[in-house]
């Protein structure tokens, strides 16, 4: 059965036609043509597939695509301004070089993005355990905390 | 095939009575959705979401009993106060449970009515004695958790119930409880064994002892012989010892890819004692 699916993602109201059981992945990706989610291992491990809904990260490759009715969906494209200048993580993420093949890329700053909205990490251990839901099989994980420690050191001075 | 997401319980339940079997009750998802595409699950059934009914979610304490809504997340039940000030190892266990991802959405009540005998919420449950409270369209009725694991992946809810929630007596204030699990790494694994142990301690003496395990049997059990083997010790050597001894009686753990059977049974005896250890340490 298709059902209609209306959402918010990056602040704009979509409408889609969904299959009934389809993945908020396949919305985004197939549907409304934000393909910066990427699919990796598409059982909910890898977090290469995150995207804020209603503020808290999910792995959209296991959620349900009309679980979101009436959500609020965050996804990368949405980080940067409407000039496309880069949001204060994607920057550090660029400064730090915390970009390898940069395929987790968008899922990374998705977590990290709800995690410095929510509330500022003190610790290393914070910042790990936040994304420990997101894996870089580059295993460039010291770049990626030393791009979040960037931020908050930014946002101190 | 379709897919309804009822507002109210009753709706719920009557949309539950007419689909019968190819109703399938979806929470968060992090479970149903990975078991339908992996064909643990048909993907010819109907989906239920729930997640739209209000009143399932959120943790109070009123008279003595503590009640936790089915749709409660994981990310919820590791915050909040009730639950980190008198049911902490319901909040360690949570904190194991996937990433942050999960956690946000992966509810308690669907990580016990998936009922694997790995489910990391079960030990704490049944270490509470807690109930699980289910309604259908014939009404309500409470199960005691020890009843509630029928089986691997196999629970008491009778088709077209659905569960609202556990209901737990709040513990009396010398009470020590913890979930201690391991895996192969700390983040974003299944339990090699997982045990929730709680001592209420009366005039240094062991006045109950709860020891509840995942992963060592079909289902998540509780181990009344080696919890009696405490009861009224000091915790001492000798009485772990003889704990110890019988939980090996009372498990009865599985070669798989991701342990053998004989490591799970050496894990429950060093866990035992890593309980007893750690509840002395903290009085």
């Amino acid at each position: 059965m298709i059902h209609t699916l209306t959402i918010e993602v990056n602040g704009v109201s979509r409408t889609a036609e969904v299959r009934w059981d389809e993945v908020l992945l396949d919305t985004l990706r197939d549907r409304l043509y934000l393909t910066g989610a990427k699919r990796g291992c598409d059982e909910g491990e890898c977090g290469a597939c995150t995207v804020l809904v209603d503020g808290a990260p999910v792995h959209s490759c296991i959620f349900p695509a009309m679980a979101a009715a009436g959500a609020e969906v965050r996804t990368v494209e949405g980080l940067a301004g409407e000039d496309g200048e880069l949001s204060d993580l994607q920057r550090a993420f660029v400064d730090a070089a915390a970009v390898q093949c940069g395929f987790c890329t968008p899922g990374f700053l998705m977590t990290l993005t709800a995690l410095l909205e929510s509330r500022e990490p003190a610790s290393d251990r914070e910042v790990d355990e936040a994304v420990a839901g997101n894996i870089c099989r580059c295993t460039g994980y010291s770049a990626i905390r030393a791009a979040v420690r960037s931020v908050v050191r930014g946002s101190e001075t | 095939m379709k897919f309804l997401a009822p507002t109210t319980l009753g709706e719920a339940l009557g949309m539950l009575s007419d689909g019968g079997d190819d109703l399938r009750v979806l929470a968060g998802g992090t479970d149903v959705m990975v078991q339908r595409m992996t064909g643990q699950l048909p993907r010819s059934e109907s989906l239920l979401y729930i997640g739209g009914i209000d009143n399932l979610s959120g943790v109070s304490r009123h008279d003595g009993v503590i009640r936790i809504g089915a749709l409660t997340t994981h990310r919820d039940l590791r915050r909040h106060p009730v639950i980190t000030t008198h049911l902490p190892s319901f909040a360690e266990a949570a904190a194991t449970v996937g990433g942050w991802q999960t956690q946000a959405v992966g509810t308690i009540g669907g990580n016990l009515c998936n009922a694997s005998p790995a489910a990391d919420l079960a030990p704490p449950v049944l270490a509470a004695d807690a109930a699980f409270v289910v309604s259908g369209k014939s009404g309500s009725a409470r199960i005691p958790a020890h009843r509630f694991f029928v089986d691997r992946r196999r629970t008491a809810l009778l088709p077209g119930q659905i569960l609202l929630g556990i209901e737990c007596p709040a513990p009396p204030a010398a009470t020590w409880e913890s979930y201690l699990k391991v895996g192969r790494r700390s983040a974003m694994e299944v339990a090699l064994v997982g045990l929730a142990a709680r001592f209420s301690v009366e005039r240094s003496r062991v006045e109950t002892a709860r020891l509840a395990l995942c992963s060592v049997a079909p289902t998540p059990r509780r181990l009344a012989h080696a919890e009696a083997a405490l009861v009224g010790s000091a915790l001492d050597d000798e009485a772990v010892t003889v704990a110890e001894r019988r939980s090996m009686d009372e498990v009865d753990p599985i070669d798989d890819q991701r342990a053998t059977a004989s490591y799970r049974r050496m894990l429950v005896r060093r866990l035992i004692r890593k309980a007893a250890r750690h509840s002395l340490e903290i009085r």
